[in-house]
């Protein structure tokens, strides 16, 4: 423990040395700026900007050139947010939760509200688990190295079943969306053998039905379905006073507060989970909100509290996710592997070796990620007011335009074509059973949770060599005590979105 | 007086036209080249990529565009490659398993020998069998003895099937006659976890990623012909009859590209070989700068046919 804190202080020496600290800064903001923009456009996604800029790294030293890539990787993380609040648009799985209020608020002229709610959750979420991580590296590595493919199918099984049993909807409705997403997944090539399925004989399916066309169809496309049908009137409020929306008070942050340290601490835990990511911790950080809140019904429908819940913990995951980097050298994503290489490229190898040997480097950079949080607060906050105008352009104007980014973005990831034909299908799937009354989000999460149960399922399969339930009961016990817990946590989600439906239909009767 | 105008413009656009196909033959490229990538951002051939494409518009005048596709283990990029204009703009940056082996496994909408010729082979990674240090097996012949002894019993942690990780490790298991549980994983990373957590007996791995272990692993045998971690035997030594065992990362060409392009283009990569700054900035990744000529790679590739033919009629009729 001794040895952390003389580290630490030498990273801090590092990080703060005179000479350097100025442009390291500058250097940081340039990324976070960069960030924010390639993150806020669809198609245009933090992990290519960082693939791109990579280069950049072997000709900067260390302290320069990890933090400009930090920068972007936070600040587009943040950017994913902005389509996903002003037009319902997520640029990821991870910010799929943001969208279930985020455009609800905009639509009331809380657009801007919104934003700043999202930046003050995210950088309160990054930060805190940015410090916990620096404290506690050395535990959340061993606890990363216990998780193998029977705990991970376990813990994403029970996701699974958390996140379709606090959607919007029906319990069963949402079950039913569920199995469609999985059967969605599975088209294209199986996760073990990698053997053709489901795609009829068509070459294009063969890869698989695209994550990002799919929740832009979804969510954005269907949106705009639906908007078409409402008056312009209707679609945002045209009473708005100020050009930029109102600001965010400090009492709708402070009562937000235990929601987002709540949001923080699933954040953080799902992080140390390697492979379960921001995905699974935004919705259930917004299930736990809605669960806690004396309101529920409110949510979904512009509540800022939902907007809170699921930023802060999408972003919480960020810092416990670098431990198995740092640590092992195994990348948790695609990300953490771009990081991986401007590490090994500026010298620095990840793996047992490097905490021993370049301490005080690695202390220097992880407090690199705190500060970047700090800068990220300032130029997120001066940006704003830029992106909350977006309310204020016309919805004549608004809605081709954000159909032109969905078609430009969805052909720009992979330039290909069939990528289109997903998109415009899925907008009409999502414009259908929004109609009917559907929650759409189980199937997104089915869609993206799916390959990843299947491919832990298998590998357990693998590793027990036909003995699944001796293996799985005597080899890992952390396995059983997930899966035992998962129909008490099933019961009691069902029990509660009862009570609350019996309860909404009496307040509905009394009024009657 | 029109008509002879008429004519002479005639005359000279088409003069004006064979001068710009005659010129195009000697100033290619004359524009920007796309590179396809069959594969996703931030794995090993991106970071390749983005480093020899940021190096290479010095010797061909014109800038070298990065474009990924992934989908469908190599297919969706591969076949958009192969369909493209044989005109030396595009090309593809692939490997030799999306190249030689996956034609034995899956029905491809393209011929690789017929459809693509090397324009060069960048470099070639080489891969290593890695045990835990504290592991019963010390050598790479009691490994394998052990294995054959156990059929079934090693647990062999592999980055994917008919992938980088799996292929060398693949070879070795049917060449030696040992029947192990092989268990895919998505990637390096988390195969290596797999033999860190105690999951897996052994894995492979390339040495880049081996070093960063320290003392945690042991290296029991190498791919390549000179040992590099720890001077551990080479898959030769212990008399594996083949050297097929790396990963050549590989650039292509539609087959019909005009020769002279195509002698363009693997000047250029001779040249980037030689450059200092492409060398330092592939030794900072911990990647090789092997090139091989595009000529003598083809005549590879036949062979790593052959010898995957071989692999895949073992592993798939038991």
């Amino acid at each position: 423990m001794e040895d952390l804190f003389v580290s630490m202080g030498q990273g801090a020496a590092i990080l703060f040395n005179p000479d350097t600290f100025l442009l390291t800064v500058l250097y940081m903001i340039g990324g976070l700026l960069l960030g924010m923009f390639v993150g806020s456009l669809p198609g245009l996604t933090t992990l290519t900007a960082m693939a791109i800029l990579l280069p950049i790294v072997f000709f900067l030293p260390p302290i320069f050139g990890i933090p400009f890539l930090l920068g972007i990787y936070k600040g587009g993380i943040y950017g994913g947010s902005i389509p996903a609040i002003l037009v319902s648009m997520p640029g990821t799985g991870a910010a799929v939760a943001t969208t279930f209020d985020g455009p609800a608020l905009t639509r009331q002229g809380k657009g801007r509200k919104a934003l700043e709610m999202a930046l003050f959750s995210s950088v309160i979420g990054d930060f805190s688990s940015d410090v916990f991580t620096i404290f506690m590296i050395v535990p959340i590595a061993l606890i990363a190295l216990k998780i193998g493919p029977p705990e991970l199918g376990a813990v994403l099984f029970l996701s699974l079943i958390v996140i379709s049993a606090t959607g919007s909807g029906a319990f069963v409705k949402g079950l039913l969306v569920m199995v469609v997403g999985l059967f969605v997944a599975m088209v294209g090539q199986d996760p073990i053998g990698a053997l053709s399925r489901f795609t009829f004989g068509v070459f294009e399916l063969r890869s698989g039905i695209s994550l990002l066309p799919m929740l832009i169809g979804l969510f954005a496309l269907s949106e705009l379905l639906l908007n078409i049908e409402k008056r312009a009137s209707a679609y945002i409020d045209p009473n708005l006073k100020s050009r930029e929306g109102e600001r965010l008070t400090w009492p709708e942050l402070r009562s937000c507060g235990r929601t987002i340290m709540r949001s923080t601490i699933i954040g953080t835990t799902i992080g140390i989970i390697p492979g379960v990511g921001q995905v699974v911790a935004a919705f259930v950080g917004y299930a736990a909100a809605k669960n806690a809140s004396k309101h529920p019904e409110r949510f979904g429908k512009g509540e800022l509290e939902g907007v809170a819940a699921a930023e802060a913990a999408n972003n919480a995951v960020n810092g416990p996710t670098l431990v198995p980097m740092l640590t092992f050298g195994i990348p948790g994503d695609n990300i953490t592997a771009i990081l991986l290489g401007a590490f090994v490229a500026v010298g620095m190898r990840p793996g047992p070796e490097l905490m021993v040997e370049q301490g005080p480097q690695v202390f220097a950079i992880l407090l690199a990620m705190v500060l970047a949080n700090v800068l990220f607060l300032i130029v997120g906050y001066l940006s704003i007011p830029l992106f909350a105008r977006v309310v204020r352009i016309p919805k004549s104007l608004l809605m081709p335009m954000t159909i032109m980014f969905a078609f430009a973005g969805v052909f720009a990831v992979r330039n290909n074509p069939t990528d289109l034909y997903v998109l415009g299908a899925f907008g009409v799937i999502g414009y259908v059973l929004r109609k009917y009354r559907f929650d759409v989000a189980p199937l997104a999460m089915a869609f993206i949770l799916g390959p990843e149960i299947e491919r832990s399922v298998s590998q357990t399969l693998s590793l027990s060599q036909g003995d699944l339930f001796g293996y799985v009961l005597f080899e890992r016990p952390i396995t059983v005590v997930i899966l035992v817990l998962t129909p008490v946590i099933a019961y009691s989600l069902w029990r509660r979105s009862m009570k609350l439906r019996r309860e909404s239909q009496v307040m509905l009767s009394q009024k009657e | 007086m029109r008509r002879t105008l008429l004519k002479t413009v005639a005359a000279g656009a088409l003069a004006l036209g064979l001068g710009i196909t005659g010129a195009m033959a000697q100033s290619f490229p004359e524009k920007p080249i796309t590179i396809i990538l069959p594969l996703g951002a931030g794995g090993s051939h991106d970071l390749n990529a983005r480093v020899f494409t940021s190096i290479i518009p010095q010797y061909l005048d014109q800038a070298m565009i990065v474009r990924l596709m992934p989908g469908a283990s190599g297919q969706t990029g591969t076949a958009a490659a192969a369909s493209a204009p044989a005109d030396g703009y595009t090309l593809l940056f692939s490997h030799n398993y999306f190249d030689q082996l996956q034609q034995h496994v899956k029905d491809l909408p393209y011929e690789p020998t017929k459809d693509f010729v090397t324009v060069a082979r960048l470099n070639s990674a080489r891969f290593c069998l890695i045990v835990l240090a504290d592991s019963e097996h010390k050598s790479i012949n009691g490994l394998l003895e052990y294995g054959r002894a156990n059929p079934g019993k090693l647990e062999f942690a592999h980055s994917g099937q008919w992938g980088a990780g799996m292929v060398p490790g693949a070879r070795l298991l049917q060449w030696a006659k040992v029947n192990a549980n092989m268990t895919p994983y998505r990637g390096g990373g988390p195969s290596l976890r797999a033999l860190l957590a105690g999951d897996a007996d052994f894995t492979v791995q390339l040495p880049s990623t081996i070093a960063g272990q320290g003392d945690k692993v042991r290296t029991l045998a190498c791919v390549n012909d000179e040992p590099v971690v720890g001077s551990p035997p080479t898959f030769k030594s212990i008399g594996f009859p083949t050297e097929l065992g790396e990963m050549h990362r590989i650039i292509m060409a539609p087959r019909d590209i005009p020769a002279d392009r195509l002698a363009i283009l693997r000047e250029a990569f001779a040249k980037l070989q030689e450059d200092k700054t492409y060398q330092r900035m592939m030794g900072r990744l911990g990647e090789d700068t092997n090139l091989m000529d595009g000529a003598d790679y083809e005549k590879l590739r036949p062979v790593q046919s052959d010898d995957y033919k071989a692999l895949v009629d073992s592993m798939t009729s038991g």
